[in-house]
């Protein structure tokens, strides 16, 4: 008979599963169940075996040697973190450093003089124009006095919070390739994204969720695509797992089956049960941890069908802390609930969370996707200025309150920044890969600071010029890895995030 | 010493006035490379000396320092070498050096031994990673003849270390791991049991002959070549452009390894095949290799950026060279692009000298012949020619007709015009005299004309106020941009320095043609009502030739037809390559202004000379004809029908996805890698450390097909050892799931050591001994013991129930586990995981839904967008075209295949030498979720239900046949049939698609 097959300890579990079928009632909706009884129905099999891997090239890495058993397992640093998480507001297109972080009184002066033509010609647009100074006001503000516009009038009160870098640069003035540098370190396709490398670095603390969470805008992907969050040569467990930020569609690709094609509750829990005698009894003859690996991985997808859903259910949140997100505003909702999200998220273990404020260039919209400014900055960068202000400043001061910001990394960072002059003619500004600000708030960030300068124009870089390289060394360093140390060995190559460049900017740190 | 020579040399120079003839180069160096290097060299060290390389040279040998500079008598050099001596004299063998090389001699170390340092003195004193194994030739060894030598050698080793191989794992296992491993799909059901009853004892050969016939062979295969050429069918960066012909490339992979192409053959082509054998299309399309990776659209095309421009390209050459390097040769040349390989004996320099190699190629879409180019334009050209003939007949028979080219020269439109008068653009008024670019002309000023029948001409361009086109004040309103400049005149016949009257080979110069030349930019308005007054029907039709009557091939002029400003007709950016174009335009009775435009594309009007050949008003009504014209008529439309239809449906030359051969640029040593530091210019050359050949590939002057086909010559010289080493162990790694060296890409010093170097050396040598024969290394390998191996770990439970004899005990897996856990001996086989593309196939086959159909361009599972960066939005591939095998889809380089990617299917950005395997709960989901798995687990319910009826045991049964290969055991029966009962059959198909048996290979 089948169930002799079985050992006695399956059998007694078996009866339990009842939490498979309350489990896929919920289709996207909610969960009644406690997840201690889920995990303990469906976590018992094989106990600690959680994700497995048959590892290609994992040879040196993290401070402590992966796992062969599961290798999102949380894995030690290399030294003291002040960091445990992170959440990056990426804004692609090129946000214009000189109307937003980086206050250049002389632009102001110079405002209305030509560009060297020779010079513009050099630019991705390939033409110069007149110099024209910040199109909101600056002001200073807090006690540190920092200078920032007005187009963010909210995060104006956080700069206490903040810290600046002022001299970051990119190797490539186009935005695939700059994309790919400030997620990669490299302006090739084909490089671990920072998530990546953090998950790699540190594994995972959440068993339910995924390590490293991608929330793209809700118009689309950012230029570069999904190449933005991949593994590359890591293995493809740590790449970004995308979460639907719409309401409406299933968090994540294929939790559930599609809505025309549901399987019942007692089909499922059935089905399921089957599929585990069949791999148990399998992997009995075969004896292979590979696959009790596998069979793990299948109880690992039913706790997250239970933890993701319940991730991204906002019904629990309270009308105060709902407030400055704006979630019911057309413009301003959807990425108020993207900065909701990973909140969320960080709050239920997930290591990385990326955001994207803004989606790849498209010709057919009235107003630009992303920050890509070329022809209005008025009207583009007014439209993202307030997007951005009122979900990152919402952000802060929801990690704040809930005391998680201590912890919490917050980068946000765009591929380049834009001139200092106009695009020829037009009423926006072009790339500018030599010169753009990134900030950072939270986990060992001494607010109120800034670190490098661009020139008095903002053209270039002039004190202290720095690259991704240094931003990520610096998130790394604060995550308690060594940005040297963590390492993969790929077609000849030990590989890192930082390439073979990179310092920690110790100026910012708390 | 450099230093310490320099006074010493410039005193020398001073009191002996010849040492300014000698030059070590030209007069040393040769005397010790051919007299000394063959025991102080690279190979022998006689007496620990060197004389190859400066640093070791003047560092000197067991003796101390052999030149003293200024002091031949104090040189030991020189002193063996002048010796009188014959047992102390150098060299020991042959003839002494001849007095006049002596005297050289003496005169260089006297003026100070000044030797300037070379790459070669720099490579050549390059430490011991030149000793590395895989640069190093070939090791023949004769295994004994009693047993296959891949066991030989494996059971050596095994033995060595206290292991044995495992047994012979049975058959269902073995036609199993063979079909997917040759084929990436399982056997049938039938198959399976045929192979396991077949009591011929040559079965499993023959079995391993018949897959390797099997077109679906280079199916697998293909798609592991094109990972290592990361192939896609889009571009890759920002703007992931279709490549819409990239797909010849890889059915020229499948076809090949099909038909067994020799692998030098193989790579030959692939790296030259256009210059090789520029008349065979295959060899053009093999070059599809080099131009398989990324390209970037922003960065090498639409930026004006020169400095952009030239990182793009740099990082684009990178890729190329990188791809062939690792691919071919094992070699991470890439690490040497910013400075010299950290870990190789590779030097800067010689990256930029394989950069040469490529410095001419290009990627890009091409035609595969140019044979068939030239026949199908001169096809064209004679369809063309004749429907135009045809079209001028027919309008003749229209009755009497009005010649607008006539008109413009001044006559009435019935003959009366005079070749080659015109109208002036500025003026409007008749212009006899020739003209070239009119100074002062301005855009959109119309003028009226004192012409008969013409209302005014005007110099068309975009503009916010549109361009009058009439004396009434009618507007075009947007026109293209145009340069605004203008050329001689509206003219009846050719314009000033017209380049040709003929198109198609119709000469409209001729008679019973007439020529409009519009030579951009130019638009002129003719007045109907006019012409009506005149005695023009009412009801007409306009009827041309329009064409690029220029000398350029592809241009950008275009030509517009307004009737009362409306667009009626018109052609943008023709060339001479686009033949005579039909213009039929109607004029209703209440028309009144018929206007003919031509613009440059706003580059210029250089070369836009746009005609209107033949260019009547007729009768759109024809008027009584007799019998004869009407016989006639009918004949012409007959004819002209036919034609149109051919030329509609005209074929285009293939073309494909390749490299574009060019002149090569001169190619510098970037500093640090970049593009704005360039140094001094660098020939072609190929590495130095790899034994057995000459580095030097040309010179600065090689043409881009010399270069390569000297590359080409490198890679696949029988002396070159990494080649056939790479390759072979390639296919090791694929078939037993890890190479002998378990980096298949990196055979340099940081990659990992051969397990079993002998082996490795034996299988590069037979690859040779067999012609350079792939299928004949597969069949070794396959039909090695070592590959028959059981791969399960637990063979315990055997041993005790007595069943299978000569399995492992289990003290004998523990120990082999214990000296062995990573299997690098091979005392079993390496279960493998299905690799992406395997699974979504396997899945197909057993729904009995795979669509074999082969070749072709790949199937697309998404819906396209046209944007700036276009839109791929992956759908559930749920028709039969979309049921292909995968190495057939059109891979999107940027938007990854959600369901592929998350079964670890690799990004096309890298080059994969090998795949990740990683499990995953995403993977669960997806295999359970996915909506296409859910449909494939119906379409598998349905075959069952066909197959084995309604009976659930019998359905149960057939189910595990076709998911498994092998009938379920009666427990696995009870606990399926409830399953299916209770629930229902696809319930029991979707999990059988899940299980760990369906995915995970013995």
């Amino acid at each position: 008979m089948w169930t002799d097959y079985r050992s006695k300890s399956d059998r007694s579990r078996s009866r339990e599963t009842s939490g498979i079928r309350e489990n896929t009632e919920l289709s996207g909706v909610r969960l009644h169940q406690s997840r201690r009884q889920f995990l303990w129905d469906l976590g018992g099999g094989f106990g600690s075996v959680a994700l497995a891997s048959l590892l290609h090239g994992d040879r040196l890495l993290a401070a402590e040697p992966m796992s062969s058993k599961n290798p999102l397992a949380s894995r030690k640093a290399h030294f003291a973190a002040k960091a445990t998480n992170v959440v990056q507001i990426f804004c692609p297109g090129g946000l214009s450093h000189v109307d937003t972080w980086d206050y250049r009184p002389e632009l102001e002066r110079r405002h209305g003089e030509a560009f060297d033509a020779e010079l513009g010609k050099q630019t991705f647009a390939g033409v110069g124009g007149n110099y024209a100074k910040s199109f909101w006001k600056f002001r200073q503000h807090g006690e540190c006095g920092r200078w920032l516009s007005d187009l963010f009038p909210r995060l104006a009160s956080h700069v206490g919070e903040m810290a600046f870098i002022h001299s970051m640069q990119s190797k490539s003035a186009l935005h695939g390739p700059a994309m790919f540098m400030a997620n990669s370190g490299f302006i090739r396709p084909g490089f671990p994204s920072m998530g990546a490398w953090v998950t790699y670095g540190l594994g995972s603390e959440s068993e339910n969720l995924p390590a490293f969470v991608v929330l793209p805008d809700t118009r689309g992907l950012p230029p570069g695509g999904l190449a933005n969050w991949a593994a590359g040569f890591l293995p493809a467990v740590h790449q970004g797992t995308v979460i639907e930020t719409s309401a409406e569609r299933p968090p994540i690709a294929d939790l559930f089956p599609p809505a025309d094609r549901s399987v019942s509750p007692d089909a499922e829990r059935d089905g399921r049960e089957f599929l585990r005698t069949l791999n148990v009894a399998h992997a009995d003859r075969r004896g292979d941890s590979l696959l009790e690996a596998r069979i793990a991985a299948y109880e690992l997808a039913a706790r997250l069908q239970m933890s993701a859903p319940e991730a991204v259910d906002l019904s629990g949140e309270s009308a105060a802390t709902l407030k400055p997100y704006e979630l019911d505003d057309p413009d301003v909702g959807p990425f108020g609930r993207q900065c909701l999200l990973a909140r969320r998220l960080v709050e239920r273990g997930v290591r990385f969370v990326q955001i994207f404020c803004g989606a790849e260039n498209t010709s057919s919209k009235k107003i630009r996707p992303n920050w890509d400014s070329h022809e209005d900055i008025v009207r583009d960068h007014g439209y993202w200025g307030r997007v951005l202000d009122t979900g990152a400043s919402a952000l802060i001061a929801d990690l704040k309150q809930r005391g998680l910001l201590d912890s919490t990394l917050i980068i946000c960072t765009s591929e380049f920044g834009r001139q200092p002059f106009m695009q020829g003619s037009q009423k926006g500004r072009d790339h500018n890969p030599g010169v753009f600000t990134a900030w950072l708030a939270g986990g060992g960030i001494r607010g109120g600071t800034s670190y490098g300068t661009s020139d008095d124009l903002g053209w270039h870089a002039a004190e202290n010029p720095s690259y991704s390289y240094d931003l990520h060394a610096t998130a790394l360093h604060l995550l308690g890895l060594d940005h040297e140390q963590l390492s993969f060995y790929h077609n000849g190559i030990a590989r890192r995030l930082t390439d073979v460049h990179g310092h920690v900017i110790r100026d910012i740190l708390a | 010493m450099k230093l310490a020579s320099i006074p010493v040399c410039f005193l020398m120079l001073l009191a002996c006035g010849r040492a300014d003839e000698i030059s070590f180069e030209r007069d040393i160096r040769p005397i010790l490379s051919a007299r000394c290097v063959a025991c102080h060299g690279a190979n022998k060290q006689k007496g620990e000396l060197r004389l190859d390389a400066k640093r070791l040279a003047l560092r000197g040998g067991e003796s101390g320092p052999v030149i003293v500079p200024g002091k031949s008598g104090e040189s030991l050099l020189w002193r063996r070498v002048s010796s009188t001596n014959d047992d102390e004299r150098m060299p020991p063998d042959g003839k002494p050096l001849t007095a006049e090389q002596l005297a050289a001699l003496k005169a260089w170390i006297d003026a100070g031994a000044v030797w300037p340092e070379s790459d070669a003195d720099r490579a050549a004193a390059n430490d011991k990673r030149r000793e590395h194994w895989a640069w190093q030739p070939i090791q023949r060894m004769t295994p004994p003849n009693n047993e296959h030598p891949i066991d030989t050698i494996l059971k050596t080793k095994l033995h060595a270390n206290g292991l044995t191989m495992s047994p012979e794992a049975d058959r269902r296992t073995l036609i199993r791991r063979l079909t997917f491993d040759l084929l990436g799909l399982p056997p049938t059901p039938e198959e399976v049991e045929a192979f396991a009853s077949d009591r011929d004892p040559q079965a499993y050969e023959k079995l391993v002959d018949r897959l390797l016939d099997s077109p679906h062979y280079g199916e697998r295969w293909a798609r592991h070549w094109l990972d290592i050429a990361h192939y896609a069918d889009t571009h890759g960066f920002e703007r992931d452009q279709r490549r819409d012909n990239a797909w010849r490339y890889r059915d020229w992979v499948i076809r090949a390894l099909n038909a067994d192409k020799p692998y030098n053959d193989f790579l030959r082509d692939q790296i030259a095949g256009d210059v090789l054998r520029p008349n065979d299309p295959e060899a053009v399309i093999a070059t599809g290799f080099l131009a398989a990776g990324p390209w970037d659209f922003v960065g090498q095309a639409e930026t004006p950026s020169p400095v952009l421009k030239r990182l793009a390209r740099a990082d684009d050459l990178d890729d190329m060279l990188t791809q062939v390097m690792t691919a071919a040769c094992g070699v991470t040349i890439n690490c040497a692009r910013c400075h010299d390989h950290k870990l190789d004996p590779i030097s800067q320099r010689e990256y930029y000298g394989l950069s040469a190699v490529f410095a001419g190629v290009k990627r890009g879409e091409r035609e595969v012949s140019a044979i068939e180019v030239r026949d199908l334009a001169a096809r064209k050209q004679a369809l063309n020619a004749e429907l135009q003939q045809v079209r001028t007949e027919q309008a003749k028979l229209s009755g009497r007709h009005f010649d607008l080219a006539d008109i413009v020269g001044g006559g009435d439109g019935l003959g009366t015009g005079k070749l080659g008068e015109g109208i002036d653009l500025i003026t409007g008024k008749p212009q006899s005299a020739k003209r070239g670019f009119l100074e002062g002309a301005k855009p959109n000023i119309f003028a009226r004309s004192t012409a008969k029948f013409v209302d005014g001409v005007v110099i068309p361009d975009l503009s916010p106020e549109g361009t009058q086109i009439s004396s009434t004040g009618l507007k075009v309103m947007k026109p293209p941009r145009t340069s605004g400049q203008a050329w001689d005149a509206i003219r009846f016949g050719p314009v000033n320095s017209h380049f040709s009257t003929k198109l198609d080979g119709v000469d409209y110069a001729a008679d019973g043609h007439t020529l409009l030349s519009l030579h951009a930019n130019a638009a002129i308005t003719f007045d109907l009502a006019a012409l009506r007054e005149a005695g023009a029907p009412a009801e007409m039709k306009f009827t041309a030739t329009a064409g690029y009557f220029g000398q350029t091939p592809k241009n950008g002029a275009s030509y517009f037809v307004y009737v009362d400003g409306e667009l009626k007709a018109n052609q943008k950016n023709i060339g001479r390559d686009d033949g005579g174009l039909a213009v039929d335009v109607v004029l209703p009775s209440p028309a009144r202004f018929l206007t003919l435009m031509s613009t440059d594309g706003g580059n210029g009007i250089g070369h836009d000379q746009i005609c209107f050949a033949d260019p009547w008003l007729v009768a759109a009504q024809p008027p009584p004809l007799s019998d004869a014209d009407k016989v006639q008529l009918a004949r012409l439309q007959q004819r002209r029908a036919e034609l149109e239809k051919e030329l509609a449906a005209f074929p285009v030359p293939t073309k494909v996805y390749a490299v574009i051969t060019e002149t090569p640029p001169p190619v510098k040593l970037l500093k640090r890698g970049d593009p704005e530091q360039p140094a001094d210019e660098v020939s072609p050359t190929s590495l130095s450390c790899v034994s057995g050949l000459k580095p030097e590939l040309g010179t600065l002057q090689s043409s881009d097909g010399e270069r390569r086909k000297a590359f080409a010559d490198w890679i696949t010289s029988p002396a070159n050892p990494l080649t056939r080493r790479v390759i072979v162990n390639r296919l090791w790694h694929y078939h037993f799931g890890a190479g002998l060296v378990e980096t298949p890409s990196d055979f340099g010093l940081g990659g990992s050591q051969p397990s079993h170097p002998e082996l490795l050396d034996w299988l590069a040598d037979e690859l040779l001994a067999q012609r350079w024969s792939l299928k004949a290394i597969h069949r070794l390998i396959c039909t090695s013991a070592a590959y028959r191996q059981e791969s399960s770990r637990r063979t315990r439970e055997s041993s005790v129930t007595g069943r299978g004899n000569g399995s492992l005990t289990t003290s004998a897996t523990t120990q082999a586990i214990a000296i062995d856990a990573n299997n690098r001996l091979l005392w079993r086989m390496n279960p493998c995981r299905l690799d992406a593309e395997s699974l979504r196939d396997s899945v197909l086959s057993v729904s009995g839904k795979l669509n074999a159909t082969m070749f072709g361009p790949g199937y697309r599972d998404f819906e396209y967008q046209e944007e700036y960066a276009p839109v791929y939005r992956y759908i559930t591939p749920d028709s039969p075209d979309l049921w292909r095998r995968s190495v057939y889809r059109f891979a999107v380089r940027t938007t990854t295949h959600q369901f592929l990617t998350t079964l670890d299917c690799p990004s096309p950005a890298n080059l994969v030498p090998a795949r990740n395997t990683t499990t995953t709960a995403l993977q669960s989901l997806t295999l359970l979720n996915n909506d296409f798995m859910l449909r494939q687990s119906g379409y598998f319910a349905d075959r069952v239900k066909a197959n084995a009826g309604t009976e659930p045991t019998a359905q149960v049964a057939r189910a595990f046949q076709l998911a498994f290969g092998r009938k379920p055991t009666s427990v696995e029966t009870a606990a399926a049939v409830s399953l299916v009962q209770g629930r229902d059959l696809t319930q029991l198909c979707r999990m059988l698609l899940n299980a760990n048996e369906f995915v995970y290979v013995d």
